[in-house]
This record gives structure tokens, sequence and C-alpha cells, in this order.
């Protein structure tokens, strides 16, 4: 227990059209990726609610991946357009409340990039991992400090109250 | 019927909801020879003892306004949910944090040292000693619902006249809404503006003094950040009507949820330059970049409503 590695979790909203096809095809040509993503089918990624990324955040996830359409794709047109400004605020938003951006990811996976969807979910993983821990730390940056927690992995969070 | 009791207590607040009823006009007549007054500091000279020999359970409604956030906050929260029959969250600040949640971006620590000094130690008593010192601050702001159980909401900073009006009509008929009842509309605030909207896209946010609003459009139209869209309706439109944009006081309607999530929403879809597709990515950017003070734009009410400080982002 005392020497365990934090696993991170990622919330990942896909699209039924393209991400979670590709994801799909990931699974039936048996391309093998990290547990790590917790996938939910949306019909378009201009279906996810900014609010529902703050909620999973705040319920326990140490990060966001959303899956949409490449541009131009998007099968009802611009969801993916809209999604992509969503994202723009809410991580300019994140940012401002001392949250590291990096934590929502929005990405393109057409329903033929098995082996694509299977390559950004590995290094996002990656990614998150080397963020460390989301515990609803937040607060405006020079007050958040770095500690060291068990198995050597380093925290960042809010310096406790006086 | 025997007069309804109430009490009125102020934690962490401006004093500017304990004023507020004075705004329903003549009907303050009606609402103050209708109901006994128990506790109310801003009003009379009644002291916590004589709160604590009150029976349990012994004032009908107990009125609380401001944030919670000092430990004292805390302790008479709870002694007055203990001697009321009904809470009602009273203002922005019970009901969502309000703009004192927004100290929730700062540690309590810092929160002190800037408002009085690095070195304020040298000369006060710390807060939270025994004695005269002032009693010690929370980790962070919380809503009043956090702390304690509440009936009622009367939301606004302060609440508009019309809710109060509504509030005290039902309190003096006997004629109460279910208990969770927010005394505001479901509809968003957009459905009383009197503004036109024409849904143009936002080629650049403008704050509200670099110009001079045109009175009969929609602000956003303008390209003001007005939270009309995800604010619930009751207060007529007050701020858009006079050109200010609305900032979200009242709270969100259920459907929005989370005021800056859906007023991210709402944004995303307005901000458009030219034909979308990707040669526009960058222009979009631009625009969107110019949204400045994104916190305390889109959460000046409820930050701590959301973000809890120190509370963790759940179970791990």
């Amino acid at each position: 227990m005392a020497e365990q590695k934090h696993e991170p979790k990622i919330a990942a909203f896909l699209c039924r059209w393209c991400a979670y096809a590709g994801a799909d095809l990931a699974g039936t040509n048996r391309v093998t990726y990290p547990p790590n993503m917790i996938p939910i089918r949306v019909p378009c990624s201009g279906r996810v609610e900014p609010s529902w990324v703050i909620e999973a955040l705040r319920e326990g996830a140490d990060a966001v991946l959303i899956g949409g359409c490449h541009p131009g794709d998007c099968h009802y047109v611009s969801g993916n357009y809209k999604t992509r400004r969503r994202v723009a605020l809410l991580q300019k938003v994140l940012e401002e409340l001392g949250v590291e951006p990096a934590r929502l990811k929005l990405t393109w996976v057409s329903a033929s990039e098995g082996m694509r969807f299977a390559q950004v979910v590995r290094d996002y993983v990656e990614e998150v991992r080397s963020l460390g821990p989301y515990r609803g730390q937040f607060g405006a940056p020079q007050e958040l400090h770095e500690v060291e927690e068990n198995g050597g992995q380093v925290v960042r969070e809010a310096v406790s109250h006086g | 019927m025997a007069k309804p009791r109430i009490a009125m207590y102020w934690t962490g607040g401006c004093g500017g909801c304990d004023v507020s009823p004075l705004e329903v006009g003549e009907a303050i007549v009606d609402v103050l020879s209708g109901v006994e007054i128990v506790f109310w500091p801003a009003l009379m000279d009644a002291k916590r003892a004589h709160v604590e020999a009150l029976p349990a359970g012994s004032i009908d409604a107990v009125l609380i306004n401001g944030a919670l956030r000092t430990e004292e906050n805390m302790e008479m929260v709870r002694l007055l949910r203990e001697k009321a029959k009904l809470i009602v969250a009273y203002g922005a600040c019970a009901h969502l944090g309000g703009i004192i949640g927004l100290g929730n971006l700062h540690s309590a620590q810092s929160l002190v040292d800037t408002a009085l000094g690095e070195d304020w130690q040298a000369s006060a008593p710390v807060p939270g000693a025994n004695g005269d010192a002032p009693p010690a601050l929370t980790a962070g702001v919380v809503p009043l619902s956090d702390a304690i159980t509440v009936d009622y909401v009367v939301p606004g900073c302060p609440p508009p006249a019309q809710l109060i009006g509504q509030f005290f009509r039902g309190l003096l008929e006997g004629y109460m809404p279910d208990v969770g009842h927010v005394f505001a509309e479901e509809k968003a605030l957009c459905d009383q503006c009197p503004r036109e909207k024409e849904d143009r896209p936002i080629e650049r946010f403008v704050r509200p003094h670099e110009i001079e609003p045109d009175p009969d459009k929609c602000l956003l139209d303008q390209g003001v950040v007005c939270m009309g869209p995800v604010t619930r309706g009751g207060c007529e439109a007050a701020c858009p009507k006079l050109g200010m944009p609305c900032t979200g006081c009242v709270g969100p309607t259920r459907k929005a949820g989370d005021l800056a999530g859906g007023m991210i929403s709402a944004l995303a879809s307005l901000v458009r330059a030219g034909e979308e597709g990707e040669d526009v990515f960058a222009q979009e950017d631009e625009i969107l970049d110019g949204l400045v003070d994104t916190v305390g734009t889109l959460y000046k009410y409820a930050l701590a409503g959301t973000w809890k400080r120190g509370s963790g982002g759940g179970g791990k």
C-alpha cells in the first residue's frame, strides 16, 4: 500500500460517430492501451456540457478527455467546432482557478483511427500521471505548493489555512 | 393565528440584506405589524445568550444572510438551526457563497495577511485564541446549505423586492410552497428582459465601461457578457434595464445547473468569426482571449458553492 503508485482516472466523453467508433475499432483490433480511461458515449462531442467537465473533476476524475470528429467531419455539421470553443473557455477558467488546463483535453479521432485512439489514450494517461492526482486543489497558483506523497509522487496541494 | 416569530441574522455579509426588506415599500408596514421579531442584530439589541435561552424550535423562521467565513459563523447558524422551525438562506452569500466566496481563491492566511499587513501578528491577538481574539477563519467559504439544513432560499444580491414580497406574503398568510423552494422564477432572466435579441455573433467581448450600450438591444448581441441566459428571473431584469449586464446574483436556473458551465455553453455558441471551420480557429481564439476575469465574471457569486476549498476532488 505504502509504495502504491497513483493510477490516474480519466473520464472520457466520446462522440458516437467518430471517437467512440475509433475506440471500438481499437478493441476489435486488439490494440492495447491503459485501462485508466472511463469511456462515456455521447451523441456528439457538442453534447458535452461544460458543467459535466466541472462535475467530473469535482467527483474524483483526475482529468477529462473529450473525443470528437475531425474538423469538417461532424455528423451534425458543426458540433465539434462548438466543443472546441467550449474547451478553450473552460481551460481559461481552469487556469484562472489554478487548476492545470491540461486536465482537460480535446482530441479528434475518426472511426477508422483505432490505432490513433489507443495512442492518444496512452499519451494522455502519461501526461495526467505526471500532473499527479487531482484532489480538488485550486486557488492562486503561488499558494499551491508541491508535496511528496507515498511512492515519491509529487502533488500540488493548497496551502493549509493558518 | 399568532404572529409568526422571526429572526434575521448576518454572518459574513455587507449589511445590504438586512436593509433590503425596506425595498418592498409601503408593504413593510404590513410585514412589521404581522410578525414578531425575536432576534435581529441589525435592528435590535439582542445577544447570543438570548437566543441560547430560547426553547428549541421556538422561532418560526430564521432568515440568515452573509457568507460562512468564521468558526463563530458556523456556531451561530447551528444554534439558530436548533431554535428555528424554518431556515431561510437569504441573499446570494447564504445561497451560493456570494462575492465573499471569491476569497476561496486564496488561503485564509493570505487573506488575513493582505487585509492586515504581513506583520499584523506582532500587535494583534491570533484569531481563534481566547479572550478578545477575533474568531478564526474557516478554510473556505461554504454556502449555508453545506453547514445546516436549509428550507427555503430567497436569492439575490440583495434579494429584489418582488421576491422578498413573495416570501413574506407566504409566511404571513400561512401559505408556503414545498420545502426546498427557491423564491425566484424557473425561467431565465432573459424571459423578463425587454431588450431585443437578434442572436448576433460576438465578434469582440467588451466590458460594460467600454461602450454606451444600445438601450433596446440585447447586451450579449453587443458583446457584453450578460449572465441572463443562465440566471433565474425574478428581478424583472433590473440590471439589464439600466444598461448593466446581469451578473447572476439570483443563481442558476435548474436547467443551467452551474452558472459558469451554462454560460460557457452560451458564449461558445455566440462567438463566431465568420463561417465556422478550421480556417477561423485562430480568429475565434483571439475573440475568446478577449474575455477577461473569467472566474470573477462567470462565478461572481457561485464559486464557493461549486469549487470547495480543501474538500478534495472525491473519495480517493
